[in-house]
Parts: C-alpha cells; sequence; structure tokens
C-alpha cells in the first residue's frame, strides 16, 4: 500500500508522460509519427485485453472482435452516414462495449477456461465473416475507405493532428481504466480471478463483475478500432484476424498480466520491433512467437514485476504475487 | 446429390476426426488444449510436400517419415517448454501452444512466403461412377486411412497393456503415479502421439487441396468444433463429432447457401456450448474450490 507522499508522486509520474509527449512532434518525422501512433493504439487494444485475461483471469480472446467491431462502426457511421470522425469515438466504444456484453453473456452462462476461449475465438472469426459478406456496408474484401475530413483546418491525414488526438483518448481511457482497476470495484475483479466462489460466498456479484470488466474490456477496444481506422484510412477485413491475437499476447506478457503499466509498457516496446520485421517474410510470426515463449519460461510477470522491484511508485495496489 | 455430399462429407470429417482426436489425446493426458495444433496440422502438410516434391520420395515414406518428425518435435515441445511452466495458470499455457504454432508459421513463411502450393495427386485412380455417385481414389484413400488408423488407436487403447496405462493416466494421473507410472513420460508421449496424428491430418489434406503457411487456423478450429460437438475431452466423441461437422458443412454448403460452409464450424461451436455445453458424450465439468 504506497503511502500519501508515494501517491502523490505516482500522480506526478504519470501526468508528467503525457505532458511531455506533447512536445513529441518536434522530434520525429512522419513515419516515426505514425507509428507512434501506432503505438497508442497498441496501449489501447493491450489494456482492454488485459483487463480481461490478466485482471479477471478468463480465457477470453474476443478482443479481436472488439477491435474490428469499432473499426468498422467508426468507418461505416462517418463514410455512409457523414458523422464527424472524432464524434465516432464514442460510438465505436459503445458497440464495442456490446460486444462485450454479448461475450460476457457466455461467460456468465458457466462457459469457462477453455470454452471461454473458443467460443470467443469463433465470435472473432464470425465477425471476420460477416464483414466479408456484407458487401454493401463494409466493402467486402475491398474494404471501406475513410472521407477526407478536416480539422481546425488540418486535415485528419496529418499524423501530427492524430497524434494529438489519439494521445488525449488513450490518456483519459488510461487514466480511467486506472481509477476503476483502483477502486473497490477493481479488488472485486481480482477476487474473482483468485476463487470466483469463495468470491460470491462474500456477497460479491461475481457475475456483474464479470459483465462490466467485458464491457468497459470492449469500450476500450472500440475506442481504439475507431482510431485504428482513421490511422490507416482504410478498414480491411484481414486487419482483424487471428494474427493480431499473438501480438497482443506479446503485449501483454511481455508487460506483465494484469497490469496497467505492463500493458503501456509491453504496448509501446512492441510495436515498433515488427514495423522493421515486415520486410522479412515469416519474421513477425517467428518473433512474436518465440519472445513469448521466452517471457512465459523466464519472467512470467513481465516488465512491470522488474519496475515494481526498482520503485514503489509503480506499485499496483493489486496484483499477483510471483508465485 | 445426397449421396455424394455424404461421400464428400465423410472424406473431410474423416480429417476432422483425426484432428479433434489429436487434441483430445493431448488434453486428457495433460489437460492442455493446444491451441497451436492448426500450425502442427499445417507443419505434417508442409514436411510431406518437402519429402515428395523436393526429395523426392515416394508418398508412402515420406507420410511415415514427417509423422516421426511431428512426434519427436511434440515430445521436445513438451519436455523443454510445457514442463516448465506445467502448474501455472492455464492462460500461460494456452499462450505457449500459441506461440509455438506461430514459430512453426514463421518457419514456414520464411521459406514459401505468401505462395500457394498445390502437390502432386497421390492416387491418380480412375474415379468409379455408381450410377450419380462419383467416387474418387482420394476420397477411399482418405476414407480408409482413416478408418484402419482408428481401428489401430482404439484396439491398442483397449487391447494391450500400454493402452491400459495411458488410460489410468487418463482417468488419474495422481493413481497412476502412485502405482509407479512415469506419468510425465506418458505426457510427453502423448504430445508426441497429438503432433503425430494431427501431422497426418495436415499429410492427407496435402494433395487435395492447396498449401499455405496459414492452413493452420482453420484446422484448429474444425478441430475444436468437433471436439465441443462430440463432448470436450471424449476420444470417442472427438470422432463423431468430427464426421458430423464434416457432413453438415457438405449439407449447409448445399442446401443453404455455399458461403456458409465457412462458419459451419463457428455456428456448431456457438450453439452447442449455449445449448449443450458437455457437447454429445462429454459430462458436466465440476469446479473444484
Amino acid at each position: 500500500m504506497p503511502s500519501p507522499r508515494q501517491r502523490q508522486l505516482r500522480t506526478w509520474a504519470f501526468w508528467a508522460v503525457p505532458v511531455l509527449l506533447l512536445f513529441l512532434p518536434l522530434a520525429t518525422n512522419a513515419y516515426t509519427q505514425f507509428i507512434v501512433n501506432g503505438m497508442l493504439i497498441s496501449v489501447l487494444v493491450t489494456l482492454g485485453f488485459t483487463l480481461v485475461i490478466g485482471n479477471l483471469g478468463q480465457l477470453a480472446f474476443a478482443n479481436t472482435a472488439f477491435f474490428g467491431i469499432g473499426a468498422y462502426a467508426s468507418a461505416i457511421l462517418s463514410a455512409k452516414l457523414g458523422l464527424p470522425w472524432i464524434a465516432t469515438i464514442p460510438l465505436a466504444g459503445a458497440l464495442g462495449a456490446l460486444g462485450g456484453f454479448l461475450a460476457s453473456s457466455a461467460a456468465l452462462r458457466g462457459i469457462r477456461s477453455y470454452y471461454l476461449a473458443i467460443i470467443t475465438l469463433a465470435f472473432g472469426e464470425l465477425m471476420r465473416w460477416a464483414y466479408l459478406h456484407s458487401k454493401p456496408l463494409t466493402g467486402g474484401t475491398d474494404g471501406l475507405p475513410l472521407p477526407r475530413e478536416a480539422m481546425f483546418g488540418i486535415s485528419l491525414s496529418d499524423d501530427t493532428l492524430k497524434f494529438y488526438i489519439f494521445l488525449g483518448v488513450t490518456v483519459l481511457l488510461v487514466k480511467a481504466t486506472l481509477n476503476l482497476m483502483r477502486s473497490r470495484f477493481g479488488r472485486a475483479v481480482m477476487a474473482v480471478r483468485e476463487n470466483e466462489i469463495a468470491t460470491a460466498s462474500l456477497a460479491i456479484p461475481t457475475a456483474r463483475v464479470i459483465l462490466v470488466s467485458f464491457i468497459w474490456s470492449g469500450f476500450v477496444v472500440g475506442c481504439a478500432g475507431a482510431l485504428f481506422a482513421r490511422h490507416v484510412g482504410h478498414v480491411f477485413p484481414e486487419s482483424f484476424g487471428m494474427l493480431h491475437l499473438i501480438a497482443s499476447f506479446a503485449m501483454v506478457l511481455v508487460g506483465g498480466l494484469g497490469s496497467v503499466l505492463g500493458a503501456v509498457l509491453g504496448a509501446v516496446l512492441l510495436t515498433a520491433l515488427p514495423e522493421y520485421l515486415r520486410a522479412f517474410p515469416g519474421m513477425e510470426e517467428l518473433f512474436f512467437g518465440l519472445i513469448v515463449a521466452a517471457v512465459l519460461v523466464t519472467m512470467p510477470m513481465g516488465l512491470a514485476s522488474l519496475l515494481r522491484r526498482l520503485s514503489p511508485i509503480f506499485v499496483e495496489r493489486y496484483y499477483r504475487e510471483e508465485s | 446429390m445426397l449421396m455424394q455430399l455424404t461421400l464428400g462429407g465423410l472424406a473431410q470429417g474423416a480429417i476432422y476426426a483425426l484432428i479433434a482426436l489429436s487434441l483430445t489425446v493431448v488434453y486428457r493426458s495433460t489437460t492442455v488444449v493446444n491451441f497451436g495444433h492448426g500450425d502442427f496440422v499445417m507443419a505434417g502438410a508442409f514436411l510431406s510436400y518437402v519429402l515428395v516434391v523436393l526429395a523426392g520420395i515416394a508418398f508412402l515414406p515420406a507420410a511415415a517419415l514427417a509423422m516421426i518428425a511431428m512426434f519427436v518435435l511434440g515430445v521436445l515441445f513438451s519436455k523443454g517448454l510445457i514442463r516448465p511452466i506445467r502448474g501455472g495458470p492455464h492462460i500461460g499455457l494456452a499462450l505457449m501452444c500459441i506461440s509455438a504454432g506461430y514459430v512453426l508459421r514463421g518457419i514456414a513463411r520464411m521459406v514459401w512466403g505468401r505462395e500457394v502450393l498445390p502437390m502432386p495427386p497421390v492416387f491418380d485412380m480412375e474415379p468409379i461412377f455408381l450410377g450419380d455417385l462419383v467416387i474418387t481414389g482420394d476420397a477411399v484413400f482418405i476414407i480408409g486411412t482413416v478408418l484402419v488408423l482408428l481401428i489401430l488407436f482404439f484396439g491398442l487403447l483397449a487391447l494391450t497393456d500400454l493402452g491400459k496405462m495411458v488410460q489410468a493416466v487418463y482417468q488419474s494421473p495422481r493413481g497412476a503415479r502412485l502405482i509407479g507410472l512415469n506419468v510425465e513420460r506418458f505426457n510427453d508421449f502423448s504430445w508426441g502421439i497429438g503432433a503425430a496424428l494431427g501431422a497426418l491430418g495436415g499429410i492427407l489434406v496435402a494433395p487435395v487441396s492447396l498449401l499455405h503457411p496459414d492452413l493452420g487456423a482453420s484446422f484448429l478450429i474444425k478441430g475444436f468444433a468437433a471436439m465441443t460437438l462430440g463432448g470436450f475431452g471424449s476420444l470417442g466423441g472427438a470422432v463423431l463429432g468430427g464426421i458430423l461437422l464434416g457432413l453438415a458443412e457438405q449439407y449447409a454448403g448445399a442446401y443453404l447457401d455455399s458461403a456458409l460452409i465457412e462458419i459451419t464450424a463457428y455456428v456448431v461451436i456457438v450453439l452447442v456450448l449455449f445449448i449443450r455445453p458437455q457437447g454429445l458424450f462429454g459430462r458436466k465439468a465440476v469446479v473444484k474450490v
């Protein structure tokens, strides 16, 4: 448990990062800026993922589905209904949350562990099939381009402008998630992970805890999907397949399962590397596969656990100790 | 028409049955679901391709060699990567399997990139015409091989001492350990058998379809669907589930919509888990505190 002084220090440390990042576009070129924007999206996806598999301890792979739902919702709303892209972000989040509700309806029916993993995997693949086969809405295999748009007289294809918007959304959602995990609710989530039956016996409504976790995870990842749609400017069904799953896993694991700080660290570290590996076929898969295996065997609690040892600022109040 | 679809469904279903059975062999002994299994299947198919097309070996010895290689790989995977993290959370085990699959896929992609490879047909038998029904050599070969293999597998399991020991390990690892069985070694052995059986699925598919490094994902889902339908952890259920899934795909594709073939497996998974989670032959899982 951090002391008030440590808590204050932690708040400073938290806000220092986005403030420093405000100056980042001065130091980047267009390509680096593009990658940095991608990192912010990865942070949100990893965050949503670790909420369910790390904090709640459920093997659920519906993440790619939430991401796809958010991206397609954003693209369809702005391309077909003419909504300004920025307004589609919360709507995409809301639809992602609906996806989270659907996924948790399986969990609430007593489907757990491998069954939940398999049904959520099927959910993601069914969504991908739906994008492919609802051509009038999604453009089928051709995908759906986002309309050109401008804000404050600057085109929304400008990576610097996108960076500030992405940064705002990311900081907001990371802060909200941190607060959520430090609240009574967050403690209930960890209790469900450690022992669901014992938690239920303490009159904690475990079903509601699971439901809300999935919904929040869906919301965060749905918002990330809306950012992704603008980031690449064109959404394709292939972007939301199983390929992204292992990258998300690697990010979650390298950072540390069930840690908000870990999610951020893992996502930032592992987004840039594959960009340089993309030129060599197969290297990306090999790299992520090897890194996950290596981390699992050598460092099951990820980088966040190393930071915790360095300084008490990084202690998140509730986490699973290394076993 | 119906007969033709049934034959096609049986040939497809035989392969799904093999994949589901190989997943179940590993699951029953180690309680690990191999989420990278599709890529093991893909690796088997590619190995046989390399041995037949590039090394010029005849199909049958090539298939045997590929299965032996995959057996060794399965044992090594179990010894080197699964053992150190056993006893940890099941998320870790699932991730280890996924990452192993990705390594295999990465290797395949490094060699073949995004090319799609055709395998030369193995049995250039003249198709047999029975009225409207066309029986191809491939269908006969696939169904025949799987049938022989299943008889062999279940025969060994039920009749030999080794089979009884394996069953003992399935029933209660602790009890088996108490009577002096080396459970760890049986687990490694199960991983090897699982990998080899899965590889055979890939080897049988290779001559009738195109090969590409991303083959694994669809096999994995088919295997899961068959397992879920038959009842998770039931060996016989996996076989029956696979065959039913093969038939369901063919019928749904022909009588409803051809686009449905791709998602029959997903629909089966979702429906079974919501209506009868224990599947046709499974028992209800008991949660322990």
